[in-house]
């Protein structure tokens, strides 16, 4: 495949470099914004309200459209060993888990009329420490993927 | 110029530029002057910050000398050993005193604890830093050794070798740190994110004020990059040093760190209520913070790729 090779033997900058870091960045706005929201519900900044927060999440979706995007390029140019790493599978169950757990943390916190009216629900609190966890474990996951399983280009 | 230039051009700051602030803070706590203690924490915070390359171009600095025979490895090596505490206490003195200045945001009043500790951890501190400086001042200058003094610091153990054994020495070490690494940074996204975006008009609801709230969590994210940041770099400094995408990422966050300085003592950012549109510099404030945090994420991205890393 003529772009795959480029991107893993190209020295040029906008080659792997470069989706490398894209993917980085989208790590950052993805994780940082929906982190943001999850330590507001365990109890920091309590004086932010939390409804607001939802204006922030088209950002934090592009910011996952892009690790999609750029995610898929890192695969293909890597197949073989990444789709026959354990750890890789472990990163895809930890964000699929992530984003079904923003989707409730939107409908079930952020939408719910209540929100920064009455104090915050056990449910929301739960929800908001499940978020994290899986965030964590999807970063450490996929940061490990260097290092278990297979080769990755990246080292 | 090279960076062991740079060493010796920042290397007083540390110690006189520390002194400055420390004076400075005596003088407002005996004043009473909030005003005054403020000041004091901008210096003492400026000096904890550019006390970050003087350490790292030390190692450029111990490159350049390691030929020579005229000159006391043995002394380098004490400078190198002492300097290291002397940033470490750095840089705890240089959060607590920034801490200080965010918390003065959130109570309208320089807090006591805040000043006590800063105090009392910049006195430490200096006396640590005085003692790396003097050491260091041995190097070129044998005419102001003490007699036993080489002999004592031979019997110090080599703090900076000894992490060094330890990441290299087990192999979860590393990749721990880098886990841990892109954890800090997702942090600190967060706060440089969320907070920036609104001035730039974006959930415009919030205060300027509500937000800021979430900022020691970005100091948090820095706070967990700088440890691991320094583990990486003592544990194999030879991919760094001479590495020209570092040097960039260092200045990035440099630049960065004064930027913060911005919001936390300039009063018109926090005028803007829910609603309100930012003014225009703190737009420009707000968006030179994002491109500084992405160039330094760029910098340290391109490590292995425009210099010389792994």
């Amino acid at each position: 495949m003529g772009f795959s090779k480029w991107v893993r033997e190209s020295s040029s900058i906008f080659a792997f470099p470069s989706v490398l870091l894209l993917h980085t960045i989208g790590m950052g706005v993805v994780v940082g914004i929906n982190a943001g929201i999850d330590l507001r519900i365990l109890g920091i900044a309590p004086a932010l309200p939390l409804a607001p927060m939802e204006r922030f999440l088209p950002l934090l979706w592009l910011g996952f459209w892009v690790n999609a995007a750029t995610g898929i390029v890192l695969v293909i140019v890597d197949a073989t060993a990444k789709l026959s790493n354990p750890d890789f599978y472990a990163k895809m169950v930890f964000i699929a888990l992530a984003l079904i757990n923003l989707r409730l943390l939107r409908n079930r916190v952020l939408r719910d009329p209540l929100v920064d009216k009455a104090p915050l629900s056990t449910q929301a609190k739960v929800l908001a420490a499940t978020s994290l966890f899986f965030w964590l474990a999807a970063i450490t996951a996929g940061r490990l993927m260097a290092y278990v399983g297979g080769r990755d280009i990246g080292q | 110029m090279n960076l062991a230039h740079i060493h010796l051009l920042l290397n007083h700051f540390p110690t006189v530029g520390f002194a400055i602030g420390l004076g400075l803070l005596v003088l407002a706590i005996t004043s009473k002057k909030d005003e005054l203690k403020r000041a004091s924490l901008v210096v003492v915070f400026l000096v904890a910050l550019i006390t970050i390359p003087t350490y790292l171009s030390g190692n450029a600095a111990q490159s350049a000398l390691q030929e020579r025979t005229d000159l006391s490895q043995a002394a380098i090596r004490a400078h190198e050993g002492a300097a290291f505490w002397g940033y470490l206490f750095m840089e705890i003195t240089g959060f607590i005193a920034w801490l200080g200045l965010w918390y003065f945001r959130i109570v309208k009043r320089v807090a006591n604890w805040n000043v006590a500790a800063v105090f009392v951890l910049g006195v430490l501190t200096f006396s640590v830093m005085t003692r790396a400086a003097n050491l260091g001042g041995e190097i070129r200058h044998p005419e102001i050794q003490s007699a036993g003094a080489l002999a004592d610091n031979a019997n110090v153990p080599d703090i900076a070798k000894s992490i060094g054994l330890f990441v290299n020495g087990h192999s979860w070490v590393w990749p721990t740190c880098e886990t841990l690494h892109f954890i800090g940074l997702s942090l600190l996204f967060t706060v440089v994110l969320i907070v920036d975006l609104r001035l730039l008009g974006m959930a415009k609801k919030f205060s300027f004020a509500a937000l800021y709230q979430l900022l020691p969590l970005g100091i948090l994210g820095f706070s967990m990059n700088l440890v691991t940041g320094m583990l990486f770099f003592i544990a194999s400094p030879e991919q760094y040093v001479k590495n020209v995408s570092f040097h960039w990422k260092i200045l990035f966050v440099m630049l960065a760190g004064i930027n913060a300085l911005y919001f936390m003592l300039v009063e018109e950012p926090w005028a803007i209520g829910p609603g309100d549109d930012a003014p225009a510099f703190a737009k420009f404030a707000a968006a030179s913070a994002i491109f500084l945090w992405v160039g330094v994420l760029f910098f340290g991205h391109m490590l292995p790729f425009l210099g010389n890393s792994f």
